[in-house]
């Protein structure tokens, strides 16, 4: 069977967003249905093609070409399609979260009378497109393309409320940091384009043995000359570092890495459905689910591996600890997501391939969860988000509670709840080699570890304050209900996030020393990830014995002990962390009328809730220094180049004006003039021809 | 069958001028419209029909030819009728009525008083730059060139805002400045190679100096080599042309000129006339004058200029306050790329540019458009006067979104496409030393782009709303969204495919770069 | 017996000096054209002259021409003195620059 349907799999939500832009203000739920069954639709094209992929298939072909096509260039630009494990599951996660988020908008949009919905779902169905389209593109330069629509969808989105100042205004911020991203991103693609088009016939592809990753590994291997290249006088393998680290850049800008993180909690001003999907499964993720798809070209650099993993580790930690203070519901959870997404950056930076895609799973499921979860709290409120007037909600709304609860627990990373395995699985990944290989990994690790306890404790602090302890507000006392459309979306979620993590039980399979349980695999994800379309796949980077990052990067795991050991102690490490951190964060705040038991870091905390005051500097950068240097040039402008311009007009109107005098209109001058300039002239021609 | 198309486009044109002069100015905007609609379909016709092949200056197989004796100026020279379009002009030609028409219809709701000559000059304008586009000999091209400037002159000078003699004059008179330089260095071109040249044809001058025997004293100026000779007329030609663009330096006209022109006049400007300048510096500097541009040094000196003007052309966009100015500002920056693109002298440079050529017509028209839209309905322009206009005409301000969008370089929108081929082409360079130094540089433009639109956009059309001017803020009428509309749906399909147009471009660009396929990207080490 | 050329030739330098003076201390308009007529004919005396000095007719030809001339330019001259009056109420030269600067 061939994947013939898969273009449907992204054409769907498209034609739902048409739906809703041209007809959706005449259809019963406003292009909501039509939104739902595209996303439905897309999200069992992609169970069908996670079959086929499952019966070892794959499919990497180009579809049309966008341009350049025929003779007269090297290089053809084209789209094309892409499925193998890596995107077959992904296409699962962004297809399934959009199509849960499409069921929740029903009751947090539709249910709630707002206006304007035709936008909202047509936005949706752009989002969902551009995502899917990205997540199985062929080359680099359409996952850009896609990369850029998703972020107009974000810009759309998060100024979906444009009535109101602030959301067009978090949605300008979010669109330009991340363009600043994309601006690195985008000469990233030029530079690989016109490195590897004298080579091959398909420079930007991401998979096949003409595509960069491919190359690149061969060059710097040896086994291929370097002669074809156009590197700009760098080593190879150093300029592949620069481009890996200009693509990087727009990874760093849609991931929310340090250092331009700080659209993201501003992106809270979206409409909570869209917080969710931007947050699990596509704008944010889309950043990381780069990394993975060219990781073959990031493996032959230790150095991109290195940074990546460096700034992983940072942000993880960096953004968990701003976590801890904020006092709404969906700012605890933004900052939550940036520390995630510096998990998966570590694990990827770290040779945990399969460790970062794991844990990009778990998190969109459970983060996906949390957000939905919060947006059914936020109904129930009326939408108030602070988190200090709510309480007491567990029992009034306990499907929410119970949901909520699992995926705190996977985000705290408590076993055996998704999140555990997977962040367990990330930490493990960065421990062992940075024993092997690098002390450098170990400083990224250290911040991993010390962001567990820290992610616990914020975690907790927010279920209790927000569920347990008495209502602290009439809207908490008598909560607004939540319905079928509410509660289905979570119950999928909740299921899954605590179920999630059994696709991958590393430590299990070590301790049992067997990868199977009777039947039942114990590490499907593993499995699944190493085999698929060759050169590409986590047995080619990571698992094998001349994988790349140990042949490139030298990455060798190094252990404390045994392997087994080490395994253990690392579980047992992170989990003891979270755990503390956790009861911590429970025992602190779960109170009938609890205290802010963050004061007490006093002015640390001011810096905390400030975001280190990283908005501070960029808006600083935006307002201090580049407006005025605008406006420095256009005064320039303005005084000097069109002061040239308007100074030469001057000039002549000026010697025109003084010169014109000579004309009196008295004819008896002129003559004199006349007379006076024959006599001289004869005098002149007098004297030069020697007549006197 | 002999069919002159050319002729019968700009001839179209100048009918459809007389005719509009002479009715009265109720029905002119009707009569305007369906004249413009004779080119528009004759040219949609070559489009569609066009086949040739290579470059006009370089000896490829041109479509619509015409080459005939015109007049006779004694013994030795003759002025020759020669018109022609390859894979390079086509594209414009289709954009110039395409953007005439549209233009035409929008100015239905902002021009109300003499109509009939507004129209008029507008269709005598198009004749004029269709013939800049086709033109095959240099004194018919001239002829077109001035030809263009005078009723420019009179739409600004008369249909404008407050200041729009002083926008006139320093429009005409800049650029006429400009057109002497280019004109006595075409002339010294011409005559100051002895009879190495000694021809009007352009294709037969280009091929001429494309040879190698000129002899090295042919320059009658004492301590003048043939080199030198030819560094200074692309000097000269590339001010004159440059004034046009406009390049930095020489930008100051621009801005004055959009915001005092009615808004149709400013969508002709931005969208075609600039277009006029990088044409010709494409046919002249970059095709006749290839080897000059070839000299490193040279090479150097307009990537700076290429630079500089997208750089500091978006740091002015983004101190302006007046939506107009805005997008004046911008589209200094956005030819920049025009410029980036031609130095590079590979397939996608070249390509690039003319296709960003075509490109930013649209979208500038788009934007000038929609600003027009908005002043039409609210009457003002600047930034801090209004808020919320969402609220009120949501059609418009979509549109306005999109060509935003469009502007900073969205992809699947024509924008994106032109300056990612620029990018490609001009990257690996190899005419350009440290392209890719020059290519970075420029880029970040784009994030300047979005920078000032995203900032005048939130201001604008976002918010609560609010608008300080003395008029009830209408629906915008039909006449005014459908150009919108229309445009917008332009540059989604170019954006889409860009093939569409690229692939003739591409044809007619190859030979300028050798037409070898190693040439293309510039790749190896 | 004949009369040296260089005679002819001073006479008709007197008299355009004698014209000359007048254009350059006069204000009135009629003596203005009445100057302009003595300078027209110390021309006419020189073509006379060198007529007879080379023995050809091509010298009084032209004065004919001249005389011509100077009769269209005297009526053409004098209109314009009228109008000057009309204008002006005099004609006094220095008063009519109306079209300058």
């Amino acid at each position: 069977m061939s994947f013939e349907y898969a273009p449907a799999i992204a054409l769907l939500p498209l034609v739902s967003f048409a739906i809703a832009l041209t007809v959706g203000s005449r259809m019963p739920k406003k292009g909501a249905f039509a939104g739902i069954a595209a996303t439905g639709g897309s999200l069992l094209l992609s169970l069908l093609a996670v079959r086929q992929v499952a019966g070892g298939e794959h499919h990497n072909e180009e579809l049309l070409v966008w341009a350049g096509a025929g003779a007269g260039t090297e290089l053809e630009l084209t789209f094309g399609i892409l499925i193998d494990p890596l995107s077959a599951l992904m296409l699962i996660i962004v297809s399934l979260v959009a199509f849960l988020v499409h069921v929740f908008s029903l009751g947090y949009m539709n249910d709630e009378g707002e206006v304007g919905l035709p936008r909202y779902y047509a936005g949706l169905g752009l989002f969902t497109f551009s995502m899917l389209a990205f997540v199985y593109a062929s080359n680099l330069l359409q996952a850009f393309m896609f990369f850029e629509l998703v972020g107009l969808c974000s810009w759309l989105l998060i100024g979906f409320w444009f009535r109101e100042a602030a959301p067009p205004s978090a949605a300008k911020k979010a669109f330009l940091v991340t363009r600043f991203g994309d601006f690195f991103f985008l000469v990233g693609v030029v530079g690989v384009a016109v490195t590897f088009a004298g080579a091959t016939e398909t420079p930007l592809a991401f998979a096949g043995a003409e595509s960069f990753p491919v190359v690149a590994e061969e060059v710097v291997e040896g086994s291929m000359g370097a002669g074809e290249l156009a590197t700009f006088g760098f080593a190879p393998q150093t300029w592949f570092t620069i481009l890996g680290l200009l693509v990087l850049g727009g990874v760093v800008g849609k991931s929310a890495q340090f250092p331009l993180h700080t659209w993201l909690p501003d992106a809270m001003e979206g409409p909570t459905p869209v917080s969710a999907l931007i947050h699990a499964a596509t704008m944010v993720a889309a950043g990381v689910f780069l990394v993975a798809r060219m990781y073959g070209f990031y493996a032959v650099s230790p150095q991109a591996l290195a940074i990546i993993a460096f700034v992983g580790g940072f942000t993880a930690l960096f953004a968990a600890t701003m976590g801890v203070v904020k006092d709404e519901i969906k700012q605890v959870l933004a900052y939550s997501t940036i520390s995630q997404y510096g998990y998966m950056m570590l694990a990827l930076g770290a040779g945990g391939y399969i460790a970062g895609v794991f844990h990009l799973m778990t998190h969109a499921f459970f983060k996906a969860l949390l957000f939905l979860g919060a947006g059914s709290v936020i109904i129930a409120m009326h939408h108030e988000e602070d988190m200090w007037k709510m309480g007491g909600l567990k029992q009034k709304m306990p499907v929410t509670y119970w949901t909520f609860l699992a995926g705190s627990l996977a985000l705290a990373g408590i076993f055996p709840f998704a999140g555990f395995w997977s962040k367990d699985e990330v930490l493990f990944e960065a421990l062992v080699h940075g024993l092997g290989a690098s002390p450098f990994l170990l400083a990224a690790y250290a911040m991993g570890l010390l962001a567990v306890p820290v992610t616990a404790f914020y975690t907790f602090r927010m279920v209790s304050l927000t569920f347990h302890g008495e209502a602290r507000t009439e809207a908490a006392e008598d909560p607004h209900g939540v319905r079928w459309n509410v509660k289905f979306p979570l119950v999928v979620l909740g299921v899954l996030a605590t179920v999630a993590g059994f696709l991958n039980m590393v430590p299990v399979v070590k301790l049992l020393g067997a990868s199977h349980l009777g039947p039942i695999p114990l590490e499907a994800l593993h499995d699944w990830l190493a085999h698929g379309i060759e050169g590409v796949n986590a047995e080619h980077y990571t698992l094998a014995d001349e994988s790349l990052t140990h042949e490139f990067a030298g990455y060798t795991a190094g252990y404390v002990g045994s392997e087994l050991v080490t395994t253990l102690l690392s579980a047992g490490l992170s989990l003891g962390l979270a755990v503390v951190g956790a009861i911590a964060g429970y025992r602190l705040y779960d109170a009938p009328d609890p205290t802010e038991h963050t004061d007490r870091l006093g002015s640390m905390k001011t810096v905390l809730y400030d975001n280190y005051y990283q908005d501070e500097y960029q808006v600083w950068l935006a307002e201090g220094v580049t407006a005025p240097l605008a406006q420095l040039a256009n005064r320039f402008d303005q005084g000097v180049v069109d002061g040239v311009v308007d100074g030469v007009s001057s000039v002549s109107l000026l010697s025109g004006s003084r010169v014109r005098r000579i004309q009196t209109g008295v004819v008896s001058n002129y003559a004199a003039l006349i007379t006076a300039g024959l006599i001289v002239l004869l005098i002149a021609v007098g004297v030069l021809g020697g007549w006197f | 069958m002999v069919l002159v198309l050319i002729e019968a486009l700009i001839a179209a044109c100048l009918v459809g001028a007389a005719v509009t002069f002479m009715v009265p100015d109720r029905y002119a905007g009707k009569v305007g419209l369906a004249a413009s609609l004779v080119p528009l379909g004759i040219a949609t016709y070559m489009f569609a029909t066009f086949e040739a092949s290579g470059n006009a200056l370089m000896g490829g197989q041109l479509a619509f030819e015409e080459q005939f004796q015109w007049v006779t100026l004694g013994e030795a020279y003759a002025l020759n009728w020669h018109v022609g379009l390859d894979g390079i002009s086509m594209p414009l030609v289709a954009l110039s009525t395409v953007l005439t028409s549209l233009a035409i219809l929008s100015a239905w709701t902002p021009i109300d008083e003499r109509q009939s000559q507004f129209y008029g000059l507008v269709l005598f304008m198009e004749a004029a730059l269709l013939g800049v586009f086709s033109a095959l000999d240099f004194f018919v091209w001239f002829v077109f060139w001035e030809g263009v400037l005078v009723p420019m002159y009179v739409l600004i000078g008369v249909w404008g805002g407050p200041r729009r003699k002083y926008a006139a004059i320093k429009f005409f008179v800049y650029t006429n400045v400009a057109s002497l330089a280019m004109f006595i260095a075409f002339v010294a071109l011409v005559f100051g190679l002895g009879d190495a040249v000694d021809t009007f044809d352009m294709p037969a001058i280009a091929a001429a100096l494309g040879e190698t025997g000129i002899q090295a004293d042919a320059v009658p100026v004492p301590g003048l080599d043939v080199e030198t000779f030819k560094i200074l007329v692309f000097a000269a030609l590339f001010f004159g042309f440059g004034v046009k663009v406009p390049v930095v330096p020489w930008h100051t006209w621009l801005p004055d000129a959009h915001v005092e022109a009615p808004t149709p006049v400013s969508v002709l400007l931005a969208g075609v006339l600039l277009k006029m300048g990088t044409y010709a510096m494409l046919r002249f500097n970059f095709t006749m004058l290839a080897d000059v541009a070839r000299d490193p040094n040279v090479a150097v000196a307009v990537g700076l200029f290429a630079a500089v003007s997208v750089i500091y052309g978006a740091m002015l966009a983004l101190a302006q306050s007046d939506l107009k100015r805005i997008v004046a500002y911008s589209s200094v920056s956005s030819m920049g790329y025009v410029i980036l693109g031609l130095i590079a002298l590979t397939v996608y440079g070249v390509g690039g540019a003319t296709f960003q050529m075509v490109s930013h017509g649209l979208i500038s028209g788009l934007l000038f458009m929609v600003v027009g839209v908005i002043y039409n309905q609210t009457h003002t322009r600047m930034v801090q006067d209004m808020s919320g206009l969402a609220d009120r005409m949501p059609v418009t301000v979509g549109v306005f979104v999109a060509g935003a969008f469009a502007y900073m370089g969205l992809p699947l929108m024509s924008g994106f496409a032109g300056e990612f081929f620029v990018f490609v082409g001009s990257f690996g360079s190899p005419n350009l030393p440290s392209s890719p130094v020059f290519t970075a540089v420029s880029m970040f433009g784009i994030v300047v782009v979005a920078g000032y639109l995203l900032w005048a956009m939130q201001r604008t059309l976002f918010g609560p709303f609010r608008l300080e001017t003395d008029y009830e803020l209408g629906r915008a009428p039909v006449q005014d969204v459908l150009p919108l509309l229309a445009l917008l749906a332009l540059v989604v399909l170019l954006g889409v495919a860009p093939d569409l147009a690229f692939e003739m471009i591409r044809d007619a660009v190859n030979p300028m770069v050798g037409g070898e396929v190693s040439a293309a990207l510039g790749g190896g080490a | 017996m004949a009369v040296p050329v260089e005679y002819y030739l001073l006479l008709s330098a007197a008299v355009f000096c004698v014209g000359l003076f007048g254009i350059l201390t006069r204000r009135n308009a009629l003596m203005f054209l009445m100057s302009v007529e003595l300078m027209l004919n110390a021309a006419n005396i020189n073509f006379v002259a060198f007529s007879q000095y080379w023995g050809n007719l091509t010298g009084q030809v032209f004065a004919l021409f001249v005389l011509a001339l100077a009769a269209a330019e005297v009526a053409i001259g004098i209109g314009i003195i009228l109008v000057l009056y009309r204008n002006f109420g005099d004609v006094d030269v220095t008063l009519a620059r109306e079209m300058r600067w």
